[in-house]
């Protein structure tokens, strides 16, 4: 079985998720939600999952839950924060955006991935 | 994982309820705008709401995973298990409170004699940098050290140059008047150099300066921070103070910061200035203490001393030349072998008690886990691993043990505050006894020892038990190994106690012997103080004589008094090394002790002569002088001069003079032959003395022994008054009956020893505890049987004895074992013991008969229950 590399599958059981963890690159998630925000600027956990759904489209498999987890661990690390704000929906919701750190810590993980898929790209394309 | 990220986890910990609400609030969000958007493409709201619920994934999974990366999870089991530990702490409040007693007895011993053999043994000295200081002595044979000759202390200054700095010191004491009643202070008189060996940070002022020591320089003290609290009030002008130090005015130029010396005896210091004649007499009477420079060892400094000594006395006598220096660490000079061995099994005993109080959880925590198997087979069955099971029971024991810790803490602050008092005397000043945070911390490591010790045997029992057999059977009967484990606990601490019972019996008996051990005095009724003629006042010799002879006077007229004695030294007390008497055409020196004594002295302690006379109130300056000499020089001088009868014979012997520092070998006859009387400790054969008349030979320095029909403490103030009538300047000091002094001297060093007793005495009870655990648990166990026993017809006192036969039968198997424990130990014990074997069967048999009254008494309780046992209740009850 091979993976999406940049759409992370989370699966229910807990134990597989450990080994997932080491598979796929933690930070790739993480990623995709700096990038939702830095583009859209302040959203709702709901609105972030969706985003990333919509560019992604069809090719992952990705429950809108596990931004969650993601956004606790964004927010502890101090490069997004939540304000409450309100829903379409008439109701109490944290409203994310990035922060300074954040927006820096974009950059470093974009430099990052770019250099990363670069280095494979050329090493691909590479003849005998 | 950055610091700010471990922070935020850790934050997470407390805020787990709240941050729970709020991922419960986003999720109900997410699913209602999820519903929101699919009815708005036209779905109805249930299947809006299942896809919703789809696109989202499992909820559980995703709080957990959600908790995960938030915090840390093994710290929430952890604090889980806490909780859950506390919880079942609550629910069975009786047997925690046995249980943290238990620890607490157990744990508190320990901390507390850590505490102190920490400050004693462990601890750095209170000197900065203190591994430098050293001791310096002359050893004029092995083993044996002597004070110092100013001449000679005066050359290794200039030639010792491993030494930072070398200061020699003396003992004094002085009378501190003109502000009230008169007081009498221990200070030292020390070269400059002395506050550069012990240095130590000043409250204000200075400590000396180099030139303060030389003669001519103005009188100046510097005081200790007790003694500025103490005797001048606190007084925040005391550098322009000059108080009166035997009658002479002397500038305070410093005041110590609060420290070590605070709990020493020395309240002040002054410069020694030595005279043109101390610089040369060759009088040992100094003591030399110099600070290591920093690149140099101890070796280096052993060998540079000898090599300067050998050159100082080439040209010396043979008997100069013989001697060596030794160089000794200040510390292993603070505390000496009999202490530290005392300690030592003192710590060993609390040891043991910290076994026999582990043993006793484990037997506690063994019979809680049987009642709670099937509580733990249920949740065996719920699907909880055994390792998760084991570590639940583990932390739970760890909660009880760190309560036990807690309790324990105040425990041993409650013994050492009981035991100080009693100890300061025998361990060094520089030993601060405190709970501080070494000792917390040691109070933290045996609490989780204790945990894994006592615990670990119970967890792994109850866990790995055939759980699922107590699902079957309505827990009953305890598995037999069960009760097997517990009985052989329990014969493992009746072993211990055992070896601790007897050890104490012995130290005690050891003590007994020491009380009833002829001195060859009588102590009983005799108070004795000590009174410093000031120098100022009592220049000539004839004005002490004058002051002995009223105070004689005086004394003998205070009702209650019977003997009136004075000496220079106390009985028991350990007289200076150092004199020398010449035999006539005898070239070879027979070394004494030299103590002088006033008329009264021997018959207020009944001392027996031997032969001759005593000292007569004839033998005063101007009649020929006289000594009387004990048994021991007797002998010698059979030995040494072949003299048979030394009453009258004349002899020279050295004496000190009036004044320190110097002396004189004046011939004198022997009058009278005293028996001896013990002058040190007991194991050591008396030493040669020779008695000289005080009126004959006086000195400032006496201590006056008085005898009174009874109690002697009583007549205090009226013996103070008359002193006062006498000279109202003269402070009184070292009030103690003789047989405080006694006390002392026999058994000093060994006291913390006597700590044991107290140990043996948590241990018995510990031991008791435990025994009535297993006998009643088993009596509980039995019930049916011995309900369908008595339905037999079988008597009550039948049930009684069979059960008190079984927790005897515990405790003789116990004894058994312990008795080869004692044995084992022999070789400690002796060292401790005064006249008493190790394998005393008195001792021993005694302490074994104590351990089976515990045995009885443990066991009759639950007996007795037995016996009362209803054979048709409990056969219904359970039929």
């Amino acid at each position: 079985m091979t993976h999406v590399p940049n759409c992370p599958i989370i699966k229910l059981s807990k134990d597989d998720m450990s080994k997932q963890q080491t598979e796929v690159p933690y930070g790739t998630l993480d990623l995709l939600v700096l990038k939702s925000l830095d583009t859209m600027g302040t959203l709702h956990g709901y609105a972030i999952s969706r985003r990333i759904e919509q560019v992604c489209g069809d090719d992952m498999q990705l429950s809108q839950g596990s931004v969650y987890p993601a956004l606790i661990r964004l927010q502890q690390e101090g490069w997004i924060r939540d304000d409450w704000g309100i829903s379409e929906t008439n109701r109490k919701v944290k409203f994310y955006s990035l922060t300074a750190a954040g927006r820096k810590q974009l950059r470093v993980e974009v430099a990052k991935w770019e250099k990363a898929t670069a280095l494979v790209a050329r090493f691909l394309e590479a003849k005998s | 994982m950055t610091l700010r990220r471990v922070v935020g986890r850790l934050v997470a910990l407390l805020r787990k309820r709240r941050l729970d609400s709020e991922l419960e609030d986003e999720i109900a969000a997410h699913l209602e705008l999820a519903q929101h958007e699919g009815i708005s493409r036209g779905l109805s709201a249930d299947a809006a709401l299942r896809a919703a619920r789809l696109s989202l994934g499992a909820i559980q999974p995703l709080k957990e995973e959600h908790r995960d990366s938030r915090s840390f999870q093994w710290i929430e089991t952890i604090l889980r298990d806490l909780r859950y530990g506390l919880a079942s702490m609550r629910r069975t409040p009786g047997f925690s409170a046995v249980v943290i007693g238990v620890l607490a007895l157990g744990i508190g011993a320990n901390v507390g004699m850590f505490s102190l053999m920490d400050a004693v043994l462990f601890k750095p000295l209170p000197f900065a940098d203190p591994a430098r200081i050293v001791g310096v002595w002359e050893a004029p044979r092995p083993g044996a050290v002597n004070a110092t000759k100013p001449p000679e202390f005066l050359e290794w200054k200039r030639l010792a140059t491993v030494f930072e700095a070398l200061s020699a010191e003396q003992g004094i004491a002085a009378s501190l008047t003109g502000q009230g009643e008169p007081a009498r202070l221990f200070g030292k008189a020390v070269t400059a150099d002395y506050f550069r060996v012990f240095t130590t940070p000043v409250q204000f002022g200075r400590t000396f300066s180099s030139e303060e020591d030389q003669p001519g320089a103005a009188p100046v003290i510097v005081l200790s921070h007790a003694a500025w609290q103490v005797d001048f009030g606190g007084d925040p002008n005391i550098l322009q103070r000059r108080p009166l130090l035997d009658g002479q005015p002397h500038q305070v130029i410093g005041v110590l910061a609060p420290g070590a010396f605070d709990r020493d005896e020395t309240r002040f210091w002054k410069p020694l200035i030595f005279t043109p004649e101390q610089r040369t007499a060759k009088l040992h009477w100094l003591t030399v203490y110099a600070r290591l420079r920093t690149d140099a060892t101890l070796t280096q400094a052993r060998e540079r001393m000898q090599a300067i000594h050998a050159a100082l006395t080439e040209a010396s006598s043979v008997e100069d030349r013989q001697a060596s220096i030794v160089v000794e660490p200040f510390d292993r000079l603070l505390v000496g072998p009999g202490l530290q061995r005392s300690l030592f099994v003192a710590f060993g005993a609390v040891a043991l008690v910290l076994l026999i109080a582990c043993a006793n959880v484990a037997n506690l925590l063994l019979a809680k886990g049987a009642a709670r198997r099937r509580e733990l087979a249920v949740r065996a069955a719920l699907g909880a691993s055994r390792s998760r099971l084991v570590w639940q029971l583990l932390t739970e024991s760890l909660v009880l043990c760190l309560m036990g810790a807690i309790a324990g803490i105040a425990v041993a602050a409650l013994l050492l505050r009981l035991a100080t008092p009693l100890l300061s005397e025998s361990i060094p000043f520089t030993a601060a006894v405190s709970l501080d945070l070494r000792v917390l911390a040691f109070a933290g490591l045996i609490a989780l020892a204790v945990a894994l010790l006592a615990g670990t045997l119970p967890a792994m029992q109850t866990a790995f038990g055939s759980l699922a057999e107590s699902l079957n059977h309505a827990a009953r009967g305890s598995s037999g190994v069960h009760a097997r484990v517990r009985r052989l606990i329990v014969v493992g601490e009746v072993a211990l106690s055992l070896v601790l019972v007897a050890g104490a019996l012995l130290l005690m008996r050891s003590l007994l012997k020491l009380q009833g051990l002829d001195t060859g005095i009588s102590t009983q009724n005799v108070i004795t103080m000590s009174v410093d003629l000031p120098l100022g006042a009592y220049r000539t010799p004839q004005q002490a004589v004058l002051f002995y002879r009223s105070a004689v006077e005086r004394l003998h007229a205070v009702p209650g008094v019977t003997q009136v004695g004075m000496a220079t030294v106390l009985p028991l007390e350990w007289i200076g090394n150092g004199e020398a008497l010449q035999v006539p055409a005898v070239e070879k020196l027979v070394r004494i002790r030299f103590k002088r004594v006033d008329p009264g002295y021997f018959r207020a302690l009944a001392v027996p002569m031997l032969a001759g006379r005593g000292i007569s109130t004839n033998d005063v300056a101007g009649t020929p002088p006289v000594v009387v000499i004990n048994e021991a020089l007797a002998a010698r001088l059979a030995d040494v001069a072949h003299i048979k009868d030394p009453v009258g014979r004349t002899v020279r012997v050295s004496v000190p003079g009036y004044t320190e520092g110097t002396s004189s070998m004046p011939e004198v006859e022997i009058a009278g032959i005293i028996r001896s009387e013990r002058v040190s400790s007991p194991g050591s054969p008396d030493p040669p003395v020779v008695y000289a008349p005080l009126a004959q030979f006086p000195t400032p320095q006496v201590k006056l022994l008085v005898r009174t029909q009874s109690n002697p403490a009583a007549a205090m103030p009226a013996i103070r008054q008359a002193i006062r009538e006498i000279d109202a300047t003269l402070p009184i000091g070292d009030v103690a009956t003789m047989q405080q002094v006694r006390d002392r001297t026999l058994s000093g060093s060994s006291r913390p020893a006597g700590l044991i007793g107290v140990f043996a005495a948590i241990a018995v009870l510990l031991t008791a505890i435990g025994l009535y655990g297993v006998v009643s648990h088993a009596v509980t166990q039995q019930r049916r049987e011995i309900g369908i026993r008595m339905a037999l017809g079988a008597r009550a006192n039948h049930v009684l004895s069979q059960v008190l036969r079984n927790a005897l039968s515990l405790v003789a198997i116990g004894l058994a074992f312990g008795l080869l424990g004692a044995v084992a130990l022999t070789r400690v014990m002796k060292s401790l013991l005064f006249e008493v074997s190790p394998l005393d069967p008195v001792a021993l048999t005694a302490a074994c008969v104590a351990m089976m009254l515990i045995g009885l008494i443990a066991g009759f309780l639950p007996a007795s229950r037995a016996a009362r046992v209803d054979p048709v209740l409990t056969l219904r009850d359970e039929g």
